[in-house]
């Protein structure tokens, strides 16, 4: 058995050690933990990322969208003030993904291309209509959010392509976003049931709605109904719940060593209620501080 | 009643091992390595239940750098088990859990002997699964194991069948006195087993010099691990020396003999040393040594004033696979089915039954915190059924001095009824919460346990000192206080003292980690050392001096006269010119009188000795629409006798809670169907993180208790972990208006119970 490891400094020779087999690690925590319980092995080629600059960077577009560096750390994501404010219900994601250590070593490229349909982050991205910049030693690239996760654990990414960066446009004005999970703990924790809400409001009006779900389907996704209930509507508490039990309905939990269907199910109503509620709120410019999961579960 | 007063504040105590710990200097088992050392790894059950029909080692033995594999026909053909002589070192016929071991390999690497363990070829004939411990107790369920009834056991334990150990606390006539009550309160509640979750993983290094083994153990107990090895393996005691590095935790769950053996008889097949180190994943599934679950039946009868007239109780325990030191369990929960309760009747019967999944034995309080998270909701269930307030009721019930327990002890110098009103007093009883806030108390015991244990204390000619035990250190910070006691009574300083501990060819026998025990035990030894050594230092100092021996005292690192403090010697001066060194080992305290002629299965626990006594009260929140609890605040007040160093006491019960809190909420191992672990992971068995820790709040309330530890205590490491589970679970239930009868109460169980209690409430209007 020979095992390789390089860490190289240039993107181009990273892109080499792709096409001739070596698979990325960057914070490694989805691969190194798996190889650990015994999910998959290591692959027999390592190619370390981290000291790539092409790789880097968290920052704010000309455009007003934001573009993250596939080696942006979720300590970097929760930091950022553009994130803050204008992708907020990121900032709640990554502000509770894992423990203090996965969020300081785990980076944002691993975590899309781990493609876990538990992955905290992956609402915000899919409802910010975010998308990905993808590398071979041939080509580049760009595959939206919502065309990247093909199933539990994989995506539409070529085994040689490298995930270089994350994209998202400028919300619309008026735009507030909540990211909820349910959680049984504090830190250390994994989506059981979770949603996101990205809603735009144009006076007393909701002109647009993102609703996603996550660890509620073998993909992170959105849901269309969901979204129908709440454009168009004042965004009362009437419209939240019309929306909620849409989101629900669209669910296809499984049952497992976290919970049962039928729990997650009714979870799923509760959460996205709760997200839903929070993104509103948000968007009339009340302030929930982040991460929103605490704070709307009632914690002192 | 014995009069009561509030712990004196003390010195802050510096743990002589913090330092290291703390900075990561401190070296572990894990942490060691030998020239030439190989690698361990265990071959387990590929079925939970199944008959071994062959075994063949052949390609793992042809495998380049596999040095030794071993089953069990490469060692002696001896059984072995503390309480019950049931398991082989490797499952000889008949595997019966998911990790039994079958085979063990030797190899240069890990990973050759990762893959020597695959390549080793086990057939099996399977078996029917033995899961349901409650089951497995009806005629003709098939076995656990078939030649029960000749297996070696300890005489006290009632076996049958699938039946290990059957105890009954019997007093009066429960079945006659249980219809002249006003009012029969009945509940069942079930429990799944948990892990007590060392952060150290098991790791044992062994290293061969002639006939003689040295072994380095992450082991709670090295004098028990030392007969295991010398047992099993069918060589001298004398032969065998344990060596215990530091411990990174052990709750229980690194006591009694495991893999010292199987690592030894490697180290000798090899003619290397090997060492062994063991997963999460395996500190979850082959450390045969989890809290075991339980089915608890209660039925109360009571009079419209609180008093009890009668208590039955019906408990199944899950034993696993195999006995190991746990053949108590089934005794010691139905101590626990009674509780510090006065009572007239009782009949309580345990059975501690087989089945085909982990061995269940010590883990912290063994046996105690399920029942007692039971009991205490049956208990507040009675309550409310004669219209009581759960406080009041638990005023009117608890035992006070002079009162009888359920085999008649007669307790003296006891403070439960203190305990109860500290703790509704800490955590503010009566005062409006909001409507998803609620207060649960909780109330228990635990007795302390008297075992032989020796020290020696000797100076040395530069004045400093060594002691010299046979105690254990955990975490506890039982040992590291020692120098404070020793120093006390020569008068020097705790820095003075070395301790030589935690190595089987340096100091008496002792019983290790367990039974909250070493400042109980090893402590009265060290005390007695050191108070010889005071002696030979007066003697000394006397004659130098020419002076009466009583008209001396040991002040500051001297001996001087008293009144005159320039006539004086100093300890380094009398240690430089003669030989000081002293032994102890003191009187153990006598176990209480009890009539309990009419019990079944007696192994010790139908007395209490010095029993510790507490009360936790919990404040919850909890989100009705999710189940999630939180535990905001914890208010925990203990009769543990004297407290003799009151921040390590503190920090047993900061641990307590939070180990209290893990088991109520979310720490549970599920099964499946065959009896294999479906979380054996730290990501989906849920600790408790700090930051779920709520608001402590500790009181010791401290009297001089007669038969007891050093100085009037009595222990302190298990309790704290006892009473918790039950508060948090009657404050749930004051918030949802219905009990959680299933243990751990995770979300899920929470927010059932709130729609059952919905549909009933639906049906009721």
């Amino acid at each position: 058995m020979t095992r390789t490891f390089v860490a190289p400094a240039t993107l181009d020779e990273a892109l080499a050690a792709m096409a001739a087999g070596a698979r990325p690690v960057a914070g490694g925590t989805d691969l190194v933990v798996g190889a650990r319980q015994g999910k998959a092995p290591l692959p027999d080629g390592l190619l370390a990322i981290h000291r790539i600059d092409e790789l880097r960077g968290l920052a704010e577009t000309e455009s007003g969208g934001l573009r993250l560096g596939a080696l942006a750390t979720h300590e970097d994501i929760v930091a950022n003030a553009t994130v803050r404010e204008w992708f907020s219900a990121l900032a709640d994601a990554s502000a509770i993904v894992g423990s203090h250590a996965t969020r300081a070593q785990g980076t944002i490229g691993g975590n899309v291309m781990n493609g876990s349909p538990a992955m905290d982050a992956g609402g915000p991205l899919l409802c910010f209509d975010g998308s990905v910049i993808l590398r071979s030693a041939s080509r580049a690239r760009t595959v939206a959010i919502a065309d990247l996760w093909t199933g539990p654990g994989s995506t539409s990414a070529n085994a040689d392509e490298l995930l270089i960066s994350v994209e998202l446009p400028a919300p619309a004005p008026g735009t507030g976003s909540c990211y909820v999970r349910l959680e049984y703990r504090r830190q250390m924790e994994i989506a059981v049931v979770g949603a996101t809400a990205v809603v735009t409001l144009d006076g007393g009006t909701v002109a647009d709605a993102r609703i996603a779900i996550t660890a509620l389907a073998p993909t992170i996704r959105r849901i269309e109904a969901a979204e129908g209930a709440l454009v168009g509507s004042d965004g009362g508490p009437d419209a939240i719940e019309a929306a909620a039990r849409a989101t629900a309905e669209a669910s296809t939990p499984i049952s497992d060593v976290r919970g049962s269907a039928e729990y997650r199910l009714a979870m799923a109503v509760v959460i996205a209620r709760r997200a839903i509620a929070g993104a509103i709120a948000r968007a009339r410019g009340e302030h929930i501080p982040i991460p929103a999961s605490p704070a709307l579960h009632g914690a002192p | 009643m014995a009069s009561v007063e509030t712990a004196p504040q003390q010195p802050t105590f510096i743990r002589p091992d913090g330092k290291e710990k703390v900075t990561g200097s401190g070296r572990y088992t894990a942490d060691l390595t030998l020239t030439g050392q190989a690698y361990a790894r265990f071959r387990y059950a590929d079925h939970p239940h199944a008959r071994i029909v062959r075994v063949d080692a052949s390609k793992a033995r042809a495998l380049p750098g596999v040095l030794a594999v071993l089953t069990h026909e490469d060692v002696p053909g001896v059984k072995y088990g503390q309480m019950a002589q049931d398991r082989y070192l490797f499952a000889k016929d008949i595997v019966r859990f998911e990790a039994d071991i079958v085979a063990a390999v030797a190899a240069t690497t890990e990973e050759i002997a990762a893959r020597a363990a695959e390549l080793i070829e086990v057939e099996y004939e399977p078996l029917p699964a033995i899961v349901d411990y409650e089951a497995g107790m009806a005629e003709g369920s098939p076995l656990v194991h078939e030649d029960w009834a000749s297996n070696e056991r300890d005489e006290n334990l009632v076996a049958d069948g699938n039946t290990l150990g059957y105890s009954t606390i019997v007093k009066g006539d429960a079945d006659a006195a249980m219809a002249s009550a006003d009012v029969v309160v009945k509940g069942r509640y079930t429990s799944d087993p948990s892990h007590g979750v060392p952060i150290e993983p098991h790791a044992v290094v062994a290293q061969w010099q002639g006939d003689k083994v040295t072994i380095w153990s992450s082991t709670q107990v090295p004098y028990i691990a030392r007969s295991g090895v010398a047992h099993t393996l069918q060589i001298p005691e004398a032969n065998v020396r344990v060596i215990v590095p530091l411990l990174g935790g052990g709750f229980g769950a690194k006591c009694d003999f495991h893999f010292e053996a199987h690592v030894a008889a490697l180290a000798r097949a090899a003619g290397r040393p090997v060492k062994l180190v063991f997963s999460r994943r395996e500190e979850f599934v082959a450390i045969d040594h989890r809290r075991e679950g339980m089915v608890l039946e209660f039925e109360t009868g009571v009079r419209r004033d609180g008093s009890i007239v009668a208590r039955k109780a019906r408990l199944v325990l899950d034993k696993g696979a195999y006995c190991g030191e746990g053949g108590f369990l089934a005794q010691m929960a139905a101590m626990h089915a009674c509780g510090p309760y006065k009572m007239e009747h009782v009949f309580v019967e345990s059975y501690l039954n087989y089945s085909t999944t982990q061995p269940s034995a010590s883990v912290r309080a063994p046996a105690a915190p399920q029942v007692c998270w039971a009991l205490e909701q049956h208990v507040d269930e009675v309550a409310r059924a004669i219209d009581l307030d759960p406080l009041e009721f638990r005023r009117r019930t608890l035992i006070a001095e002079g009162d009888e327990g359920p085999t008649k002890q007669v307790f003296d110098h006891i403070a439960i009824k203190e305990t109860l009103e500290r703790a509704a007093e800490l955590i503010g009883y009566g005062e409006e919460l909001p409507d998803d806030e609620a207060i649960g108390f909780s109330c228990g015991w635990w007795p302390s346990f008297s075992s032989n244990a020796g020290a020696y204390v000797q100076l040395n000619p530069d004045g400093s000192g060594t002691i010299v035990t046979g105690a254990q250190e955990n975490g506890t910070g039982a040992v590291m206080a020692m120098p404070a006691y020793v120093a006390e009574v020569l008068g020097m300083r705790p820095g003075d003292f070395q301790i030589l501990y935690q190595d089987t060819d340096a100091a008496p026998w002792d019983m290790g980690s367990a039974g909250s025990q070493t400042t109980f035990n090893a402590v009265r030894a060290v005390l007695d050392a050191a108070d010889d050594v005071r002696n030979q230092l007066l003697d000394a100092a006397a004659e130098q001096l020419e002076a009466a021996r009583e008209d001396l005292e040991l002040v500051e690192g001297s001996v001087r006269v008293k009144g005159s403090p320039d006539h004086a010697v100093s300890v380094a001066e009398i240690a430089a010119s003669t030989t000081i060194h002293g032994k102890g080992a003191g009187p153990l305290p006598d176990s209480p009188p009890v009539e309990a002629a009419s019990c079944v299965g007696r192994l010790g626990f139908e007395s209490f000795l010095a029993p510790q006594l507490f009360t936790h009260a919990a404040r919850v929140k909890v989100d009705r629409e999710t189940g999630v609890v939180r535990v905001l605040q914890v208010a925990a007040a203990h009769d543990s006798g004297r407290i003799l160093n009151k921040i390590g006491a503190d920090g047993q019960v900061y641990g307590g809670i939070a180990m209290g809190i893990g088991m109520a909420l979310s720490e549970g191992t599920l099964l499946d169907e065959q009896g294999r672990q479906r979380n054996p992971h730290l990501l989906d068995y849920k600790l408790v993180t700090s930051a779920d820790g709520p608001a402590m709040d500790i009181e010791w309330v401290e009297i001089d208790t007669p038969n007891a530890g050093p100085n009037g205590s009595k222990g302190v490491g298990e309790p704290p972990c006892v009473p918790t589970a039950g508060a948090v679970a009657n404050a749930i239930a004051a918030v949802i208006g219905t009990q959680v009868r299933e243990l751990p109460m995770t979300p899920e169980r929470v927010w059932r119970a709130v729609q059952e209690r919905a549909e009933q409430e639906g049906d009721a209007r």
